[in-house]
This record gives structure tokens, C-alpha cells and sequence, in this order.
């Protein structure tokens, strides 16, 4: 074998090491040493030329940047992440007729639509979802994807919370815990609009704490301007936005004066 | 004794085209020298005509009357023509008037004689053949940079590219689809440029990467239309970009106009942009009419999304569901799969829409089964769905939690609001854009007021403009 291939191997099987005994450090270290080592290799993106070594090549390179990705969420780099993924990206899409599957593809590419979602990029996920061909639609972490959003955008947020349970891998935990925070604030501004007042109980049912200190708390730092009287929470509902009968008239004038000046036109 | 009458009428059938083609030759000599690019659009319209009745023998004449035989580019281009044997064919064109030598070799006509070729080889499915053909008529384009050939250039264009886009290598030509949009940038051809974009779009829409053709229509330098086709194609691609993208509002406009645009004739066109803007407007929360689907000769394709239309209309979840599953093959076909999926949601909201407006006061477990949501826990369900579409504005209600029923508001009255006012602007807005593309689209031809008149036009000018001081002299006496 190359001799470059070896080397880039052995430290490999080291970084996959350190990766299973959770030492972030060494792993992190391993990572770019390895990301140097693949520069000197030609048969890999963007330059595709055809090498005698280049399959294996692009497999060890393609599983480097694997488990680049899933060191990238044990870390809660979000950044990482991307960047990681985005060199992923080539290997899955043009390289498709060079390799063979990799059996990490579809939990990687869930992961990223979950980011995605998470980070409300709405239109980001849906383009990446119209690249993904129709087989794929069936797989398990996919599909979790794709129902979270849908349960997400429908407003079913207790789905959301019990699809928390029913995840196709560990490494999903990380972006359900930050979803479960954003439906949290979901839930409390849809709250907000829709009900007059809740008990405490309910509330904290709903907002999904153990304990009515915490929702206290999360009530005193998030929304001051809810009130708590008689074990109730009160919205404020009573501050509602007076008809404003005030006629908008900087538009009105904006307007008029437009007809004004096409009309000038037709002559 | 059959067999004469049929050569002798295929034969002036072909002779009538060959006469044609000879025309439509001249035309474009005419125009290459005149330097007038309309004459040579003309030409090509009028081949478009052509097309049904091309033959192998029409166009071998054809090749033999523009080019000169026996050199480098005619015999290229033979090569392409499958050979047929039609001996009876022989004796009609050789006797066929034998013509001057013209022969100075416009490159306008070779280019011609290209497309020609293409276009008879397209039509008869020979599409290896044209995709060499249409190869080297690439490579021939790049050495001529003359604004007369642009016209031909782009139809040139458009058939390499739909030429391998039938044998399925659309990802092979990017690279040179990049490096002509290039050239043609450098040449000021707008024309090139803009047909060129529309297919860079096309194939870039053909493999779904919606990111990276957003990206080049973003950074493409924008100028106004020269070709409608191209405009109604442009928007098209951008109506789709723009709805995998969340935009609706923005889709919805330019599928619209697109359809609108298009020529009657092209139904397959119009078809398709009618299927994307009746989900765009689904997706929005707006019902198309009926009218939409009633449009002659698109009932049967848009049967589907009639059936779709009618199931988010009721609100319906059930009715949905096997509705997409009944035409998913359909839908997948026509690559809107991903997007009724999303439609789901919009169920929803006009089912609940429809409960808030029909109910003062509905208990949430009574909603949970309306809205027939398959969940395990329908009443939780509900609320959370309720209160988001309370919180987005979609309607009007309070939820009483510890009773667990919903309360509708009253609804209040629209006309003291500025709604009116919004809609008309917007009318307003749009007709006289209207107004405004319509006078800058007149078009006057180039030379007419430096044309000198003749002495005969002079004549009856002057005695027009006679007879009208007359009559206008008349009616003031009258009015004494």
C-alpha cells in the first residue's frame, strides 16, 4: 500500500480511539493532523483525479470526515459541524458512482436536516430535503426528521417532546435537548396569545417543569409581563391593541401621489 | 401504378420545402449583409414552420445548395444525415434548377445549415447523432463573433442541450454551459446570454440543486427581456426556486405571470406552470377557482390537483391522505411530492378555520375528532395546534384550558379597516405596471423614418392630407 495511505490509516485507527474513550482533546489534535495528511492526496475533492489508491482513498477519507462530524456534536460545536458536513457533502453527492455506500450516510444526513431544524433554517432543510431521492425518505432517521418538522411547523409541540424518546441514535440526543428548549419557547408564546390565564399546574405542565420554582424562574427571566395572582398565571390580555382609528397617512399620501405621476405618464 | 403518383407527390412536397429553405437561405443572406438581425429571426420562424416536413433528401439539397460541396463543413455535416436510398428522389433534385455559384460561404449560412441538421435529427429521435452534431457546431461557434449569427447561436444553444438531456448527460455539458454564458457576457450577446442562463437553470433544476442554481441566478447580470419564450422559461425556473425556498408570495407571482406569458400553443408549458402555481396557492391558504382547472385541453393533467385542491379546501385530513396516496405516482412524476407533504399543515389550518367560524364555542376534544388528527393523544394534539394558529394570526379565539373548550371571536367589520384600501392599491399597482411594460414593449421598425419616399407615396400622401383640410374646412362651415 501507498506508503502516505498507511501512515493516514494508522493515525486514523488512533483518532477512532480516542473518539470511543471520549477524550475530545487528543481527538481534536488527531483530527487536524489527519485533515493535513489528506491535502497531499489527489483523487480527493475537489480534484477527482482517477488514482490507482483512489478508492480507498476516498472511503478513508470519507470516514475521517464521519467521524469528524460526530466528534463535532459530542463537542456541541455547532460550527464544526457545519464546516465538517459541508466537506462531507462532495463524497455523498458526486462521488456517489466511486464508492460504495457508507452505512453512516443516512444517520449523518438526519443529523444535519435535525441542525437545520433547530436552527430554524426552514428553507435550508426543504432544499436539502428535494436533494435526497425518494428511497431515502424511507429510512428511520430521515423520516424522524422530516415528522419533527412537520409536527414542529403543525404546532403539535408535545409530539415533538415524545419523539424525544423514540431517536435512532445517541448522537441526536445533543440538538433534541436544544429543540426541546426552542419548543419551549414556542409553547409559551403560543400560550401567551391563546389563553387568558392557566393555574400554575397547568402551566407547569405544559411548559414542562418539575417544579413550580422552576417555572418561577423561567417566568421571571423570560416574561416579566405575565402576572401570577391567586395560583394563576395572567397573560396579559388586558393591554390589547386599541383599534388604532388613526388613519395611516404618510402611506395614503405615498400612494395618491404615485397614481399621480403614472397617470401624468398616459398621456 | 401507384407507385407514380406518390413519388411525384412526396417529390413536390419536397420540392415545395426545398423552395422553402431556398427562401428562408436567401432571407438570411440578405439579412447578414443589411446587418439586420430581424430578417434572420424571421428566417428562423419560418423554418420552424418547416419542420414537419423535413426529409433527409430535403435537407442533403439543402446542404449541397449552401455549402460547397466537396468542403470541410458539408461534408461534416452529411455525415450526420442517416442515408437513404430514394432513387426516384435523385432524378427530381438533380434536375433541380441549377443555380450560380453564390457560394460565399456566410458563415450565417453554415451555422444555418447546422441547425437544420440538428433539428431534423432531433425530430427523428437520433439523438447521438445530434449530440455530436451539436458538439461541433459548439466548437465552430466559438471561432465567429458576428451579432447576426447570435439569433442562430442561441436556437443552436437550446438544442445541444436538449439533445443531451434526452440521452441523459445533462451533467457533462455545465462545464461548457458556464464557459458560453462566459463568452457571450464578453460579447454583449443578450440574447446568448439570456438563453444560456435559462439553461444552466433548466439543468441544474434537472438534478434538484435548487442551491447552487439560486446562487448563479442571483450573481447573473439582469437586463430586459429580448426574447419572450425566454422570459416565460426564466420565470418558470424562478417561480420553482423560489417555492422550494419558502417563498410563496414571490413564486406565486412569477408562476403566474410565466403561465400567463406563454404562447396558447405551448400547452405542455402552461400545464406545468398551472400544477406549481395551484400548490403554491394551496401552500399560501388561498383556493384556486375552479375556472383554473376547467382550461381547455389541461383538464385531464390537472385532474389530480383538482381532486388535492378540493380535500385541503374541506379541510379534510382523510380525504388528503388518500388522495396523495391515490396519485403519488403523479405527484412524483412531476416532482411536487415534497411539497404536498407540506400541504398537510395547510389542511389543517382551513379545517380549524372552518370550526372557528362555524362554532362560538367548541369543546377541544369535539376539534380533535373534526380534524380526524390519527395521534395518540388527540385533545393535547389539538390544543397545541390551536393555540399556534391562534398565536399566527390564522384565528380568532381564546382557549379556556380548565374547561377545555375553544372560544371564537367575533369577527369585526372589514370595511372600517384598511383592507379595502390595500386591495385596490394593489390592483391599481399592477395595472399600471401593466401599462408600463406594454409602451416600453412597442416596437418601431429600425429605419422607417429615415426611409426616402417615393415619388408615387409623396403623391398620395399629399393628396390625402388634401382631401383632410378639406374636410376639415367643410365641417367648420358647417358648424356656421
Amino acid at each position: 500500500m501507498d506508503p502516505k495511505l498507511t501512515e493516514v490509516s494508522q493515525y486514523f485507527e488512533r483518532f477512532k480511539a480516542a473518539c470511543v474513550r471520549e477524550d475530545i482533546d487528543t481527538s481534536a489534535n488527531l483530527l487536524s493532523q489527519l485533515k493535513v495528511l489528506l491535502t497531499s492526496f489527489r483523487s480527493l475533492p475537489p480534484l477527482f483525479e482517477v488514482t490507482p489508491n483512489a478508492v480507498q482513498e476516498l472511503t478513508i477519507a470519507r470516514d475521517i470526515y464521519e467521524h469528524a462530524v460526530l466528534l463535532s456534536v459530542k463537542m456541541g460545536d455547532q460550527d464544526a459541524f457545519e464546516r465538517d458536513f459541508f466537506q462531507l457533502k462532495p463524497y455523498y453527492t458526486d462521488a456517489r458512482k466511486r464508492l460504495p455506500r457508507s452505512p453512516q450516510e443516512h444517520m449523518i444526513l438526519g443529523l444535519n436536516l435535525l441542525r437545520l431544524l433547530v436552527q430554524n433554517r426552514i428553507a435550508e432543510f426543504h432544499t436539502e430535503l428535494e436533494l435526497l431521492p425518494a428511497e431515502s425518505l424511507e429510512d428511520p432517521c430521515i423520516k424522524h426528521a422530516v415528522e419533527l418538522e412537520q409536527s414542529f411547523m403543525e404546532g403539535a409541540y408535545n409530539r415533538v417532546l415524545t419523539a424525544k424518546q423514540t431517536v435512532p441514535n445517541q448522537s441526536y440526543d445533543y440538538f433534541m435537548d436544544l429543540l426541546a428548549k426552542t419548543v419551549r419557547d414556542e409553547i409559551a408564546g403560543c400560550s401567551e396569545k391563546a389563553y387568558d390565564f392557566l393555574s400554575i399546574n397547568d402551566a407547569r405542565q405544559m411548559l414542562l417543569f418539575s417544579s413550580d420554582n422552576e417555572l418561577l424562574k423561567y417566568i421571571n427571566e423570560e416574561h416579566p409581563e405575565w402576572e401570577i395572582k391567586d395560583g394563576s398565571v395572567i397573560f396579559q390580555k388586558a393591554k390589547e391593541t386599541a383599534p388604532c382609528k388613526e388613519i395611516p397617512s404618510l402611506q395614503l399620501i405615498n400612494q395618491t401621489l404615485s397614481y399621480a405621476r403614472e397617470l401624468e405618464r398616459i398621456v | 401504378m401507384k407507385e407514380t403518383p406518390a413519388p411525384v407527390a412526396a417529390s413536390s412536397n419536397s420540392a415545395t420545402s426545398a423552395a422553402h429553405l431556398k427562401e428562408i437561405a436567401s432571407l438570411i443572406e440578405t439579412g447578414a449583409y443589411a446587418r439586420e438581425v430581424r430578417r434572420i429571426a424571421r428566417a428562423i420562424r419560418l423554418t420552424m414552420a418547416l419542420r414537419r416536413k423535413l426529409k433527409t433528401s430535403v435537407v442533403s439539397a439543402f446542404l449541397n445548395f449552401a455549402l460547397t460541396p466537396g468542403s470541410e463543413p458539408h461534408a461534416r455535416l452529411s455525415s450526420y444525415l442517416p442515408k437513404e436510398d430514394d432513387h426516384e428522389m435523385e432524378v427530381d433534385t438533380a434536375t433541380s434548377v441549377v443555380q450560380a455559384p453564390v457560394k460565399h460561404s456566410l458563415p450565417e449560412l453554415e451555422i444555418f445549415s447546422y441547425l437544420l441538421v440538428l433539428i431534423f435529427l432531433i425530430d427523428q429521435k437520433k439523438y447521438s447523432e445530434a449530440k455530436a452534431c451539436s458538439s461541433a457546431s459548439i466548437a465552430r461557434l466559438k471561432n465567429i463573433n458576428r451579432r447576426t449569427v447570435d439569433v442562430l447561436a442561441s436556437r443552436l444553444y437550446f438544442y445541444y442541450s436538449l439533445s443531451y438531456e434526452h440521452t441523459g448527460d445533462l451533467a457533462e455539458i455545465r462545464g461548457n454551459l458556464l464557459a458560453l454564458h462566459q463568452i457571450a457576457t464578453l460579447r454583449h450577446d443578450e440574447l446568448g446570454q439570456e438563453t444560456l442562463l435559462n439553461l444552466l437553470l433548466r439543468n441544474y433544476l434537472h438534478y434538484n440543486l435548487y442551491d447552487q442554481a439560486e446562487k448563479l441566478r442571483s450573481k447573473a447580470p439582469r437586463f430586459e427581456a429580448h426574447s419572450n419564450q425566454q422570459f416565460c422559461r426564466y420565470l418558470f425556473y424562478l417561480g420553482k426556486i423560489r417555492t422550494i425556498q419558502l417563498e410563496y408570495t414571490d413564486a406565486k407571482e412569477s408562476l403566474l405571470q410565466a403561465a400567463r406569458k406563454a404562447p396558447i400553443a405551448a400547452l405542455g408549458f402552461r400545464i406545468q406552470c398551472t400544477k406549481w402555481a395551484v400548490i403554491v396557492r394551496l401552500l399560501l391558504g388561498e383556493i384556486p377557482e375552479r375556472t383554473v382547472f376547467m382550461q381547455k385541453g389541461m383538464e385531464t393533467a390537472l385532474r389530480p390537483y383538482f381532486e388535492l385542491t378540493n380535500a385541503v379546501r374541506i379541510g379534510d385530513l382523510e380525504l388528503f391522505k388518500s388522495v396523495a396516496e391515490k396519485f403519488s405516482a403523479t405527484f412524483s412524476v412531476d416532482r411536487t411530492h415534497n411539497l404536498i407533504v407540506r400541504l398537510r399543515h395547510n389542511v389543517i389550518r382551513t379545517g380549524l378555520r372552518n370550526i372557528s367560524i362555524s362554532y362560538s364555542r367548541i369543546s377541544l376534544a369535539d376539534v380533535a375528532k373534526k380534524l380526524r388528527l390519527d395521534s395518540p393523544n388527540p385533545v393535547a394534539d389539538a390544543e397545541s395546534i390551536v393555540s399556534k394558529a391562534i398565536r399566527d394570526g390564522a384565528i380568532d379565539a381564546t382557549i379556556d384550558h380548565a374547561k377545555g373548550w375553544m372560544v371564537s371571536k367575533e369577527t369585526g367589520d372589514i370595511y372600517s379597516t384598511n383592507e379595502p384600501q390595500m386591495a385596490f392599491n394593489s390592483r391599481i399597482a399592477f395595472c399600471l405596471n401593466m401599462h408600463n411594460e406594454a409602451v416600453r414593449a412597442l416596437r418601431f421598425p429600425p429605419n422607417s423614418h429615415k426611409e426616402k419616399e417615393i415619388a408615387e407615396k409623396r403623391r398620395e400622401r399629399q393628396q390625402q392630407e388634401q382631401e383632410l383640410a378639406k374636410h376639415i374646412a367643410e365641417e367648420d362651415d358647417d358648424e356656421f
